[in-house]
């Protein structure tokens, strides 16, 4: 069943943003699990051919962002973006060639993520502008008061199979399952903002590293064990959180694919259910190779 | 000195092709803490809370004390240093090591000695423990010189694939460790207050350990077999790769020493400074418990 929300009363704010430039420092090179050197793109700018639905890991690339990297010029009205922009939420190129078309953002990583269709995410570079609809902070549930909600968008909650059990748990449909041990960088801090790096799934890297999260998709619904992420982001026993894999491929040592934080709370508040095709793919930009 | 492996002997270290380590006089300012337009940070349990002793000169908190603050906030037993200029700060964090003498240049207690007890990331803020009369007359903007000494320092003793880091040489020699073995058998056993899991590990992962402390994710309420563990312990956690960035590697080990305390936050904890990490086969933790002796105040000649 359905699960009841109050989305009728949840409001929607227009932002702005720009595509952010990739950055870097003149010293260029960051440091790997075993110590290796590497300057390797996926942060900022605009990351083509890794849409929802592709494998997270296997790139030549740290930190990569699918899609378009937006933030606000101004830093307080950046953070407002930060904050307030939520999974699922249209985003609409205002400038350029590709003036018009729309995206949905498929979470944060101190930058808004939007992930076009490739023929779209073809025509946009750094600077563009765009604007946001952002709605879903503030989203709740009324029968599953003990979980928080954040970042997730009326429209994706909408979308997500599972919902109300007659037990009075929320059913969840996951494409993996995450131990306590992977969660890295971004423990620690809050849970609007950024997301959290999964360590383990360094593809190609020593079988020491592993933690068997190389499979993983961009877009994947996950579940992080033991993690409460109501209020920030950190290990408790008996908790769990529900993220989506808004990040990929890392050659950072404690870094990794990352998950969006979605919904927080105990564990025995939910009822997950292991199903591979929880994935964004399955609701937005379903053949983002063809257009739409 | 508890038979550890002895001072570090320049000669052997030279014949095993090792470099010598070069100490640099640095500039640390005493910091002011620094709050946000609002005064609350949000627990773990979603209750606000005014945030105490996260930086700054924290009064009357000692290493042997216990790294449960009830009332703190990331509280560090001492003063903490920052500089200006951000590279200069990040450089004096880098540089600076547990055990570095420090001397107050400017102010009211100008000429009180101090010695590192640790250092914390993010920003950077080096920690340095004094006596608590010297630090009563001590106030944000006192002017502290650091003699930084112990990156690059790597003596001829310890096991080939073990790397240390964040330690001045002089202190190593007269904490809880013991070598035994030779060639690709040698081991360094480290006497430690608790040996925890990787799960615990919170804030300071996928950061460089050389320039970061990583938070345990222990509360007073739940400390996972942790016991009391105070400022100043040798902490061990499993299947943490401490060599550069802080991250999981399985069958490895980092201990490090507890530099400042508890936090509400979730994520956040008692947070220790890396100083040894290594595979599990060639650095071994032993669990003294209660008898367990780290970091103290008479090593550091702070009493």
């Amino acid at each position: 069943m359905r699960a009841v929300s109050n989305s009728a009363r949840v409001i929607s704010q227009v932002l702005t943003g720009q595509v952010w430039p990739a950055l870097a420092d003149r010293h260029g090179y960051r440091i790997g699990p075993d110590g290796q050197p590497f300057i390797l793109p996926g942060m900022g700018g605009v990351t083509l051919g890794v849409h929802c639905g592709d494998r997270a890991t296997g790139y030549a690339a740290d930190h990569l962002e699918p899609g378009a990297s937006v933030r606000h010029l101004d830093p307080a009205a950046n953070m407002a973006v930060q904050f307030l922009s939520c999974v699922g939420n249209q985003v609409r190129v205002e400038s350029g060639p590709a003036a018009g078309e729309i995206g949905h953002i498929i979470g944060q990583h101190a930058y808004v993520l939007v992930d076009f269709p490739e023929p779209v995410a073809a025509r946009i570079t750094t600077g563009d502008a765009v604007t946001i609809i952002a709605t879903g902070q503030g989203l709740s549930l009324a029968e599953h008061q003990a979980i928080v909600l954040k970042n997730c968008s009326p429209d994706l909650l909408e979308e997500m199979p599972g919902g109300s059990r007659l037990d009075g748990r929320l059913a969840v449909h996951v494409a993996a399952r995450v131990p306590a041990q992977a969660i890295g960088a971004g423990v620690g801090m809050i849970s609007e903002y950024a997301n959290t790096d999964l360590m383990g799934a360094y593809a190609g890297l020593g079988e020491d590293l592993s933690l068997g999260l190389e499979d993983l998709r961009v877009g994947d619904i996950v579940a992080l064990e033991d993690q409460d992420h109501r209020y920030g982001r950190g290990y408790r026993p008996g908790y769990l959180t529900i993220g989506v894999i808004s990040t990929g491929q890392c050659m950072l040592f404690g870094h990794g694919p990352g998950p969006s934080t979605l919904m927080s709370g105990p564990a025995d508040a939910f009822a997950l259910v292991d199903d591979p095709e929880a994935n964004l793919a399955s609701w937005y930009h379903a053949d983002p190779g063809a257009g739409w | 000195m508890s038979g550890g492996p002895g001072a570090a002997d320049q000669a052997a270290e030279r014949q095993a092709g090792l470099l010598q380590s070069v100490a640099v006089n640095l500039l640390g300012v005493v910091e002011h803490p620094v709050l946000g337009d609002s005064p609350y940070r949000i627990d773990a349990d979603g209750v606000p809370y005014v945030p105490v002793g996260d930086g700054g000169i924290v009064l009357h908190l000692r290493l042997g004390d216990s790294a449960f603050v009830p009332a703190g906030d990331h509280a560090a037993p001492g003063a903490c240093l920052v500089h200006p200029d951000e590279a200069a700060r990040h450089a004096l964090v880098l540089y600076s090591c547990i055990g570095n003498e420090a001397e107050v240049r400017t102010g009211a207690a100008v000429g009180a000695r101090g010695a590192i007890v640790g250092k914390r990331g993010e920003s950077g803020r080096v920690i340095v423990g004094f006596r608590q009369d010297d630090l009563a007359r001590m106030r944000p903007g006192d002017q502290v010189r650091v003699r930084s000494h112990g990156q690059g320092f790597r003596p001829a003793w310890l096991p080939a694939d073990v790397a240390v880091m964040n330690i001045d040489p002089a202190l190593l020699a007269a904490l809880p460790l013991e070598a035994a073995g030779d060639g690709a058998d040698r081991v360094l056993h480290a006497g430690v207050r608790a040996v925890l899991p990787a799960r615990l590990a919170g804030n300071g992962l996928g950061r460089p350990a050389a320039g970061w402390d990583l938070d345990l994710q222990l509360s007073a309420a739940g400390r996972d077999g942790a016991e009391d563990l105070l400022l100043g312990d040798l902490v061990a956690i499993s299947d943490i790769d401490g060599r550069y960035n802080l991250g999981y590697r399985r069958d490895w080990l980092t201990i490090g020493v507890v530099c400042h305390g508890s936090s509400p936050l979730p994520g956040h904890g008692p947070g220790i400074t890396p100083i040894l990490t290594g595979p599990a086969g060639m650095l071994r933790a032993r669990r003294d418990g209660a008898g367990h002796v780290g970091l103290t105040e008479s090593m550091l000649q702070l009493q």
